[in-house]
């Protein structure tokens, strides 16, 4: 018996492990058939084929503005944190402030609260100030969930960097900002692009803070299949789900390809 | 070194955003779970109360979603750990070949949008769904059974979407176990369950706390998945807090409920960090 297979996953572990896999993505597997089923709902073996669908779903107007208006917060909001996020990370690695572990904190919070509790604090502020369903309102609204990201890739990227890099480029007549720019900034880019990709993703996501902001006539893709969901089950739903399961699928394996997104995880 | 004046301008912007958009947003909360509401017209003035709060312990129908909400977190943390350990330990200790795969294929339904997920759920679940169906056509079944708006349909979906965090908390806690130590046990004549009883399973608790806390907070914190496989009927607090506002238009007992939320999650982050640095204190 040599002590190596000792401490290797056995087959009962192997087989266990392999059936949470399938697990994992059955539910995906049933939307991607749905989206493609004749009959509303799904039945094994599929009753038959059809794309109607996903012709009925990109051509509603409705789906249209929604995709519209995720894809706004969800771009918007990113470069937002992006901007802000870096700025504060970079300030605090270089630990020019007083207090930097509760200003940490501080940053960290709203991943802490309960989104649900974010929403509704926001639509009693909102509904006060008379943001509630403006676009300004809803992207800063995003800046807060999807911040806490940004900080949390752009401090970890930043903490393995040797300060004196930076230094030679400001001794070779680089400004403050040039050094940051060509020196610093391309080294953490690959956890910054992983922390957008979070941020992204968590405002595309979001359904418990924006349902409350939102205005009458406004909606995200996420909110109306939520909504659209207590009416009972909808192909045209599945339709959609497939294609946001294709986006993520793609931007998953760009992103593992370009910056080894899983060690980011 | 960076001056603390330029250091101030660069955070400013993001801690003024938070401080306006959040953290005041938040306290303004406060007072209105102190108030009485009035059907009709919102809030008392000049009136406060203790009952927002006292009514979620004496109440028996909140109490009872109170305790529905810490048992789903419990027995979804629970689910998670049994179910994930054996993946992350294939994942962490397994054929380096298969590494990349297992974890892409972990974080996949993670990335996926989470409306996606519950839908996909319903589909599997629901009364003409595809469980139902299937059980009917084999005939094992003659009616369909209830998979949803109980807490079986609620447990399975959590337990799908929450899985994931809690496999990658556990992979990495299990690459923190060393080697050698398991390879020294089992140079001494201990099986592979003795191994990993007395060796991997302590070693890599402190991962096991840590992802037992996160899908615990997450559990009892989501409002899609339970609005969605849970009903209008069968609620959790999240879902609770949003009927009362959405609905019922009852915000002082909303933000109640909010706080009494928001102080469990905390809570249970708080008492577990006092765990692990007297933990590591032991150590």
């Amino acid at each position: 018996m040599s002590p190596d297979r000792e401490t290797h996953p056995g087959l009962g572990v192997t087989i266990a492990a392999f059936a949470v896999i399938v697990f994992l993505q059955v539910p995906v597997i049933v939307v991607v058939l749905a989206a493609f089923s004749t009959t509303s709902y799904l039945t094994i073996p599929p009753q038959g084929l059809t794309l109607s669908w996903f012709g009925k779903v990109l051509s509603d107007p409705t789906y249209l503005s929604a995709i519209r208006m995720s894809l706004i917060l969800a771009f918007g909001s990113t470069a937002i944190s992006l901007a802000l996020g870096v700025a504060s990370a970079y300030a605090l690695f270089r630990r020019s402030v007083p207090g930097s572990e509760a200003i940490i904190s501080f940053l960290m919070a709203p991943l802490v609260l309960p989104a649900v509790v974010i929403g509704v604090a926001l639509l009693q502020f909102y509904s006060l100030t008379g943001l509630r369903g403006s676009l300004i309102g809803l992207l800063l609204a995003h800046v807060v969930i999807t911040v806490p990201y940004i900080v949390r890739s752009a401090l970890a990227s930043l903490s393995g960097l040797d300060l004196a890099v930076e230094e030679a480029a400001r001794v070779l007549g680089a400004t403050g900002f040039e050094a940051f720019r060509l020196v610093t900034l391309p080294l953490i880019r690959p956890g910054l692009v992983a922390g957008a990709l979070f941020a992204f993703i968590t405002s595309l996501d979001n359904v418990p803070v924006t349902i409350f902001l939102i205005g009458a006539n406004q909606t995200t893709l996420p909110v109306l299949i939520f909504s659209s969901v207590e009416m009972g089950v909808d192909p045209s739903v599945a339709a959609i789900s497939t294609l946001l399961i294709v986006a993520t699928g793609i931007i998953l394996l760009l992103a593992e390809r370009r910056a080894g997104f899983h060690r980011f995880v | 070194m960076m001056s603390v004046r330029r250091g101030l301008m660069l955070i400013a912007p993001l801690a003024l955003v938070l401080a306006a958009f959040f953290l005041v947003p938040v306290l303004m909360l406060l007072p209105t779970s102190f108030s009485e509401y009035m059907p009709g017209s919102g809030l008392a003035k000049g009136v406060w109360t203790l009952e927002n709060y006292t009514r979620i312990v004496t109440d028996e129908y909140y109490r009872e979603v109170v305790l529905r909400t810490l048992g789903l977190g419990l027995s979804v943390t629970l689910v998670c750990l049994v179910l994930g350990y054996p993946l992350a330990f294939l994942i962490a200790r397994g054929p380096e070949r298969w590494r990349l795969p297992l974890i892409l294929l972990v974080i996949f339904p993670m990335m996926l949008n989470l409306v996606v997920r519950s839908f996909g759920w319903i589909a599997l679940l629901a009364n003409r769904g595809l469980v139902n169906n299937l059980l009917i056509q084999m005939g094992l079944i003659s009616a369909p059974i209830k998979l949803m708006f109980n807490l079986t349909g609620l447990m399975i979906g959590m337990t799908h979407i929450y899985l994931p965090f809690m496999v990658l908390m556990l992979v990495a806690a299990i690459r923190n176990v060393p080697r050698d130590v398991e390879a020294a046990a089992a140079t001494l004549g201990s099986s592979r369950l003795h191994v990993f009883t007395s060796v991997t399973l302590p070693l890599s608790a402190p991962g096991i706390l840590a992802g037992s806390i996160l899908v615990f907070v997450l559990t009892i914190s989501a409002l899609v998945t339970p609005r969605m496989l849970g009903g209008p009927t069968y609620r959790v607090m999240a879902t609770l807090i949003y009927d009362e506002y959405m609905q019922l238009l009852d915000w002082p007992s909303g933000s109640a409920l909010s706080f009494a939320l928001t102080i469990m999650a905390i809570g249970i982050i708080w008492l577990s960090s006092r765990l692990t640095k007297r933990w590591a204190g032991m150590a």
